[in-house]
């Protein structure tokens, strides 16, 4: 069994309705695979399945060998998953250091907060600060500080590029890459943001209405007009 | 006037006292605990058993702790935590609890009214007042709690995943807290700290297999007027404690003794969050 | 099943009840018939905690409250004045009026817009905690806090008493028998289950809440007269929240909207109350208290259903019959010619005017300018975020938005709530199917039709007449050949056609859909799109739209407006969207203006 992500044949949603239909993807370790696709076309929902947060119709998610199908969202993060929602993913009214913490569930809270200096210093000096304070894109920082703090060894990231200026993008997609080759990171990355998706990512899949429709590595010279003729209006 | 100031202040504490408990609970599990008067009840019959047993009185908080602590966990396990969907039905529940156990203290201790020895008699020169020595200290207890509290909340990991859990209880389960254990445990802590107020306000009137129930209702109100901050609570103890005080003296006891209920129901018509900051 | 079929049996069954009631004092001892004469009138308002509760969703603890109006309003009148047959019948009127004004009080308090279900539990219990302290500082007046007693009342035998208090019992049950299985008694349900769809379908749920509330008020108010008639003594504990949480509790146990429960409930409950309590007084409330905790926990529905469920699906194995059909309803067409909706204003149907949205310092929507005619089908695109659905949710309620004007066929909708705004022609779809569960195709119909065609009281309609619109969509998708279907075994796309049924039978001239397609399959995709272009061709509705499915809108639509960040960027054609630069970047690129994709340079991120 592969020891990275495995779905297979997943079918979720809400209340009787399937948004999600017999997605199966593989992540061998340290891949980044981005999940794209216009509105509505089921990938929060594919996250939020993943994590456990909604029911599963029929398929499973394998996390490092472990079968988290039926697992609860906080005993699926402690197998060491990091999820950022696309909204509400931080508390606004805790500290930085607080969102931190909680990440955090060893004893080694400095360690972690070296880590977090490494990559993004500036949280250093912002630690006593309600997160609420902060800045949309020192915001967006935060998330992915406090999911590498914890060394997860799996990202599920919803949409972290949303309203975000570029210069601030250019610096999450330096991250990104650092955290797959200094942790080895896996992560599943659903974006809308087409450049940054296919620069960063090993391998790009396009969902639309719940299903796989297409999918391909992301230096294939074809890709970027693959994805678009999916994504176009 | 003195005397009327250290009146509302000591109310305040003693209501900050029994109101702590149900906040926790209802700041974290979104449901007001009916069975917290029950609670108080057990906490206060703990009480008599320890003067009776010829023990130093304040061993009281502890063992009524203990005993307000262990209701809890059982009540959580069995009652509360099947109802987690839907909270008018525990509601309904916790009072069916306090209906049981408040039947269960009467046939073990008989339905009359007893009286508890105070850890401290007499009274106290305050600011040229003569007053209750053991309302003053009070207050003095009631303060060590909410920081006690406080420190908890603010300074623990447990109180960090406490707080964390009352502001979005799903982000928190996503980030490895299992919320469902913060439940447990908090319901436990507020069970216990409605023993101790149960302990605590023995000694100021009796005892009696019912007198937990007019405390329920001025804590609840004062709990839904306050939201989920130990701030706002004490600003509310505060403001609607003094309120009685005030209409008890000035006007009319009975009134005084309604005061609570229906400005805490003007407010929250008016302004549905009450006092608290949102 | 014909409307005498159906109500033949309850005739029936209260031709029995009343017989037994006439039969009771000679057939139980003299103890027994002293008793169930109180059981009888506790019975009747714990019925009232059932329409309340079972029926309409609302926990009241204070029944009781009621009861003792009723019930002082005698004590009082008889102790002070004479006794009477005017002074009787001012103490009667005296009772119900002072009811009425605790329970408009009561409405107003807990009733309102924004009140939650737990504030209005709250003052249900406050209630009869300020009632019992008034009576207790009423000194002599009220008889503080031993009451009143000793009063003459009517002189009638021990029988007579019990025939009175059971004929009104009897009376009283049928009635309400005949209003909760009855068009109108429906609606509380529908009110209980989804009070906002209500609110969208044009009801006005608050005053909904407290007309029962008053109705339930008398019934205790006229309870309690004859109980203080009878017994010649009332105390303080009439008002008591521990009588007030009795009937809760004799309600939740007998079966909470079942009606017959929490009658049978209160009746056995006080009765074995009244045997036991001499003997074993506390062992008695502890097994209730228990049994009561049991039922909340284990058996939410209450022990009748239980009991009744056991015997009838014996009856069915023994009896081999098919269980019987829920009443047919037929369909039929209103004439076009009514069906126009509200008289159309001059101009356009919808005019949005320099609107706004905040929340606190978050801007959600700032200057949206727009207006659509009838005929139109305008599609609302962006991304998340952008504040489509919060622009929709200000067109329909008047008192969502922080700034600007709408009007909708010429009249400004103000700061009216939903209810309001239907009546002004404005019919909201939502974007999770929303409808009402429990109740079947026909009678979620029904309710949509409630505002223009008042439900009887005691009767059910057989007959339903839609608007062409609405009979056009169930006839489509094949609804109207699932009446009697129960809504949330239907199918997510049957359950977004019925909602669109629904509304559509508000005969709206503006429709607000909110993701018509999510979830759809392809085939119904193509039925939801070929309905929507025939409402606005034929029909002449003017259709607002949010959608994420672009292929969706391109067929349909004949205009897009794209909302980004809460702005329009562009209102124009189809063409003109599809063609726009603008709209590709900020749909497939975040919006980043500026941002080019640089095919095949992995590991560069452009600037």
């Amino acid at each position: 069994m592969s020891v990275g992500l495995v779905i297979d044949k997943l079918s979720s949603g809400y209340a009787g309705a399937m948004v999600v239909r017999d997605v199966t993807l593989d992540l061998p370790p340290g891949q980044i695979l981005a999940v794209l696709g216009k509105n509505g076309m089921g990938k929060s929902t594919l996250l939020k399945a993943m994590m456990g947060f909604l029911p599963k119709m029929a398929g499973s998610v394998h996390i490092a060998a472990t079968d988290a199908t039926r697992l609860a969202p906080h005993r699926v993060a402690r197998l060491g998953v990091g999820y950022v929602a696309q909204e509400k993913a931080l508390f606004q009214d805790l500290t930085v250091e607080e969102n931190l913490r909680l990440a955090v569930r060893g004893p080694d809270f400095d360690r972690a907060l070296a880590e977090v200096e490494e990559s993004f210093p500036f949280l250093l000096q912002r630690l006593k600060q309600r997160a609420g304070t902060l800045s949309g894109g020192e915001q967006k920082m935060l998330l992915m500080a406090r999911s590498l703090a914890v060394g997860a060894k799996f990202l599920l990231v919803d949409e972290i590029t949303e309203g975000l200026q570029p210069s601030v993008i250019d610096r999450l997609a330096g991250v990104i890459r650092d955290a797959r080759t200094r942790y080895g990171t896996t992560m599943l990355l659903v974006e809308q943001h087409l450049p940054f998706a296919l620069a960063v990512a090993d391998r790009w899949a396009v969902l639309e209405r719940g299903e796989v429709a297409d999918s391909g590595a992301t230096d294939e010279r074809d890709a970027a007009t693959r994805v678009r003729r999916h994504l176009s209006v | 006037m003195i005397a009327q100031t250290l009146d509302i202040v000591t109310t305040a504490a003693i209501l900050y006292a029994v109101a702590t408990g149900l906040l926790l609970v209802f700041g974290v599990m979104k449901i007001i605990n009916f069975a917290h008067g029950a609670l108080m009840t057990l906490g206060g019959y703990a009480a008599l058993v320890t003067t009776q047993m010829g023990l130093n009185p304040w061993l009281a908080i502890p063992i009524a702790a203990l005993f307000g602590g262990v209701a809890g966990m059982a009540i959580e396990r069995f009652v509360v935590r099947p109802l987690y969907s839907r909270p008018l039905d525990a509601i309904l529940a916790t009072w069916g609890l306090s209906i049981i156990i408040g039947q269960i203290i009467t046939i073990v201790f008989g339905r009359g009214v007893q009286f508890t020895q105070a850890p401290l008699e007499g009274t106290m020169e305050i600011l040229g007042e003569s007053y209750s020595a053991y309302r003053l200290v009070l207050v003095l207890i009631a303060a060590a709690l909410g920081i006690a509290l406080t420190l908890l909340l603010k300074g623990t990991r447990l109180g960090l995943e406490t707080r964390a859990v009352i502001m979005n209880e799903d982000l928190a389960r996503g980030l490895g807290v299992n919320s469902g254990l913060v439940r447990f445990l908090t319901f436990t802590l507020g069970s216990a700290l409605a023993g101790i107020a149960g302990a605590l306000i023995t000694p100021l009137s009796s005892v009696d297999p019912n007198m937990g129930v007019p405390w329920l209702v001025n804590a609840f109100m004062l709990v839904l007027v306050s939201g989920a901050s130990l701030g706002s609570l004490l600003v509310s103890c505060l403001v609607l404690g003094g309120a009685q005080v005030l209409v008890s003296t000035h006007f009319n006891p009975v009134l005084g003794g309604l005061t609570i209920a229906v400005l805490a129901a003007v407010i929250l018509r008016i302004r549905p969050q009450g006092f608290a900051r949102d | 099943m014909t409307e005498t079929r159906r109500l033949l049996p309850v005739l029936f069954a209260a031709i029995l009840a009343f017989a037994a009631i006439g039969v009771g004092p000679y057939v139980l001892d003299t103890y027994s018939v002293n008793v169930l004469t109180r059981s009888l009138l506790y019975a009747a308002v714990a019925l009232t905690v059932d329409l309340l509760w079972g029926y309409l969703g609302i926990l009241t603890f204070g029944q009781s409250v009621f009861f003792a109006a009723g019930a002082y309003a005698a004590g009082l009148v008889f102790t002070h004045l004479d006794f009477t047959t005017s002074n009787a019948a001012l103490a009667l009127l005296l009772g119900i009026l002072a009811a009425l004004a605790i329970a408009a009080v009561v409405g107003w308090l807990a009733f309102w817009h924004g009140a939650s279900a737990l504030y209005a539990s709250v003052i249900t219990l406050v209630l009869p905690i300020v009632a019992t302290q008034l009576l207790y500082s009423g000194g002599t007046f009220t008889g503080s806090s031993s009451g009143l007693s000793g009063f003459i009342s009517f002189d009638i035998s021990m029988e007579g008493w019990f025939w009175i208090a059971g004929g009104f019992l009897v009376s009283i049950t049928t009635l309400a028998w005949l209003f909760v299985q009855s068009d109108a008694g429906r609606l509380l349900i529908a009110v209980r289950e989804n009070e906002q769809r209500c609110k969208y379908l044009g009801l006005d749920t608050s005053r909904l809440k407290i007309i029962v509330y008053l109705v339930c008020a008398v019934i205790g108010a006229v309870a309690g007269y004859i109980y203080a008639c009878y017994a010649m003594v009332v105390a303080p504990e009439l008002a008591g929240f521990v009588f007030g949480t009795e009937l809760v509790i004799w309600t939740a146990l007998g079966g909470r909207g079942t009606l017959l429960g929490p009658v049978f409930g209160a009746l056995i409950v006080d009765y074995e109350s009244a045997q036991l309590s001499g003997d074993y007084p506390f062992v008695w409330q502890l097994i209730i208290g228990t049994v009561f905790v049991l039922v909340i926990v284990a058996f939410p529905r209450g022990l009748l259903p239980i009991v009744v469920d056991v015997p009838r699906k014996l009856l069915s194995m023994v009896l081999r019959r098919a269980p019987k059909p829920p009443m047919s309803v037929t369909l039929s067409t209103l004439d076009s010619v009514g069906t126009q909706g509200e008289a159309p204003g001059t101009g356009p149907a919808l005019v949005v005017e320099d609107v706004a949205k905040h929340f606190g310092s978050l801007t959600v929507l700032a200057g949206i300018d727009f207006s659509a005619r009838a005929g139109e089908l305008v599609s609302l695109v962006g991304p998340n975020g952008a504040g489509k659905t919060t622009l929709m949710r200000c067109i329909a309620d008047g008192s969502e938005r922080s700034a600007g004007s709408i009007a909708v066929n010429g009249h400004d909708i103000g700061r009216r709530p939903p209810e309001a705004c239907v009546r002004l022609g404005v019919g909201r779809k939502f974007q999770m199917a929303n409808v009402f569960d429990t109740l079947t195709v026909a009678q979620c119909l029904q309710i949509a039709r409630v505002r223009h065609k008042r439900p009887s009281l005691w009767r059910r309609a057989t007959d339903l007449p839609l608007p062409e619109a609405a009979m056009h969509v169930l006839r489509t998708t094949g609804l109207d050949r699932q009446l009697g279907t129960p809504a949330r075994l239907l199918s997510h796309g049957m359950k977004q056609a019925l909602e669109l049924s629904m509304v559509l039978a508000l005969e709206p001239r503006v429709l607000l859909l909110d993701e018509p397609t999510a979830g759809l399959t392809k085939t119904e995709r193509m039925q939801i799109g070929e309905i929507l272009t025939d409402l606005t061709c034929k029909q002449g509705l003017c259709i607002l739209l949010v959608e994420h499915d672009l292929d969706f809108v391109c067929e349909i639509s004949s205009r897009v407006i794209v909302l980004h960040q809460g702005r329009i960027v562009l209102d124009g054609s189809v063409e003109e969207v599809v063609q726009s630069e603008l709209v590709k970047q900020v749909y497939a690129g975040s919006g980043h203006a500026g941002i080019e994709h640089q095919a095949g340079r992995s590991g560069e991120v452009p600037a």
